[in-house]
């Protein structure tokens, strides 16, 4: 069952073109990777997938209906489908740890406010922050606060959750509890996942599909799993960036290799 | 060709129109009992803008009242006119100074402050963390803070007045030797409700404008460190310039209504 579908996106800032002719699509319990070096589009493109940027081309399908053609109460419903772990946490700092689980539950609508914070403290027992709930996000590690983002985020049960770069800047056990957690994540609620990442060790330890970003042609280059695309990419720049080595240098006579074709349907990630 | 309506419009600046109509229906729809901001953020905010802006509002007050019972004794005493040093103090303070001291007190405390914590919250993400919930930020973010400053700067502008007539009182005394009671009797003499509802309006819309300005300036912000520098300077230099401008504007109905 698809939950997004995203056909022929195309990004801009002004007339400064991000990234065009992005489609994909994420199936339901699927773990999907946006990939690419830095800078290229990859945190946009999450925004423009949850609706804080709109596309300047192509279209957004969310359950089928296009995120960008619905009206505002619609487009609300629809967030209320999607989990989102930014970059920096973005925990709000002025509510405490509980009160940032707490929001969520209580713009959804559907427990009383004991239910809400029994729900809270458990999401945060998940997370190893149930000892912290009274804390504010500024006496918090950065690991801590990328956790506390994600109970956040995992609180209401959302069908589809959004993750941006979630083990960057953590050590690589945290890192690797932070994957373990995402999968986790999966088993228990069956969400789907897009999450955004250059971390090989993440990529290859969770994603199921992926999409491969590129800087220079501005259109993604690959798509497939990130094992998949590491052996058996068309783009030379893909294999380079999964294997970590040395891009290779580039042959102005020959211009890039076009995207790899998508897997068929039946090998479309599903765990 | 003479100008038209459209041209005039063009010269609307667009944004802050458009964020000031979007703060007007969010305020009707709380006012429909669609309220999306937490009680418990309203609080904290009126707190801050009340209470906590008490002890500088007090000083301010007292000195400016002291100030012009100063000035206008040394004058008044020339002409042994030195008890009407109240008038002079009772009517400037609640019809001008208490307002307009007050509000640029608050301009510089509570309008950067509200400025500084929005910017920092749409550098650090968590505007777009509310706006993917499906909050919207004028919502909840702006509409508390305009409320707690429309609520709370008329009863900070009271009581500049009292605080501002006792620092006139207390040079009256040192100076003329005028009695409290003498001052006091002159003073309710010389008021009139139409100029303590002068300032009262004055404070009203002063207290919208602050909390206007610094929003506006925190939310479109820039990104980074700097942009919450601009922000708090603009919401300050704004919200100054436009309570002397307002205040003018002020001036200028109340002498055409006659008050």
């Amino acid at each position: 069952m698809t939950l997004l579908a995203v056909d022929g996106l195309e990004m801009r800032f002004g007339d400064r073109l991000i990234q065009s002719g992005i489609s994909f699509k994420v199936e339901k319990g699927s773990i999907f990777a946006i990939m690419g070096g830095s800078g290229c589009g990859k945190s946009t493109l999450l925004k423009h997938l949850v609706g804080l940027l709109p596309p300047a081309a192509g279209t957004v399908k969310y359950d089928g209906v296009d995120f960008w053609a619905a009206n505002d109460a619609e487009r609300n419903q629809m967030r209320a489908g999607f989990g989102m772990l930014f970059q920096s946490a973005a925990l709000w700092s002025s509510m405490t740890l509980l009160e940032n689980v707490c929001l969520p539950l209580e713009q959804q609508g559907k427990l009383d406010e004991a239910q809400r914070e029994a729900r809270a403290r458990e999401v945060l027992e998940w997370v190893a922050l149930d000892k912290f709930a009274g804390f504010y996000p500024s006496d918090l590690s950065g690991g801590m606060k990328k956790r506390a983002g994600l109970a956040r985020a995992i609180a209401t049960e959302p069908p589809l959750l959004f993750l941006d770069e979630p083990s960057a800047g953590l050590d690589p056990i945290s890192s690797k509890r932070l994957d373990d957690l995402v999968l986790d994540i999966r088993k228990r609620t069956g969400a789907a996942v897009v999450f955004v990442s250059h971390e090989l060790p993440s990529l290859f330890a969770i994603a199921d599909d992926g999409i491969f970003l590129d800087a220079d042609s501005k259109t993604p280059i690959a798509h497939g799993s990130p094992a998949e695309l590491r052996d058996h990419a068309g783009h030379p720049t893909v294999r380079a960036f999964l294997r970590r080595e040395e891009p290779p240098a580039a042959d102005p006579g020959s211009a890039a290799s076009p995207v790899t074709p998508a897997p068929p349907a039946t090998q479309t990630a599903t765990p | 060709m003479p100008p038209t309506p459209m041209h005039f419009a063009a010269l609307l600046p667009t944004r802050q129109v458009a964020f000031l109509g979007h703060v007007l229906l969010s305020a009707a729809d709380g006012l429909a009992g669609r309220r999306r901001f937490r009680t418990k953020d309203l609080g904290r905010v009126m707190a801050d803008c009340s209470a906590r802006a008490v002890p500088i509002v007090t000083v301010v007050n007292v000195l400016v009242g002291a100030i012009l019972a100063f000035v206008g004794a040394v004058q008044l005493v020339k002409f042994g006119a030195g008890i009407y040093v109240a008038d002079l103090v009772g009517i400037a303070v609640a019809r001008e100074m208490a307002a307009i001291i007050t509000a640029v007190v608050m301009a510089g405390r509570t309008g950067a402050a509200f400025a500084a914590e929005l910017a920092t919250m749409q550098a650090n993400e968590e505007v777009d963390a509310l706006e993917v919930l499906g909050l919207d930020a004028v919502d909840f973010l702006v509409l508390p803070r305009v409320l707690a400053l429309l609520l709370m700067m008329p009863l900070l502008y009271v009581y500049g007045c009292v605080t501002g007539l006792l620092g006139g009182m207390v040079v009256a005394a040192g100076m003329l030797d005028i009695s409290a009671t003498a001052y006091l009797d002159r003073t309710l003499v010389s008021l009139s409700y139409e100029h303590i509802g002068l300032g009262l309006a004055k404070s009203f819309v002063f207290g919208a404008l602050i909390g206007l300005v610094g929003c506006y300036s925190g939310l479109y912000a820039q990104r980074n460190a700097a942009g919450v520098g601009v922000a708090t300077t603009n919401a300050v230099v704004v919200s100054i310039v436009c309570i002397i401008v307002l205040d003018a504007v002020f001036a200028v109905c109340a002498n055409a209504l006659g008050i």
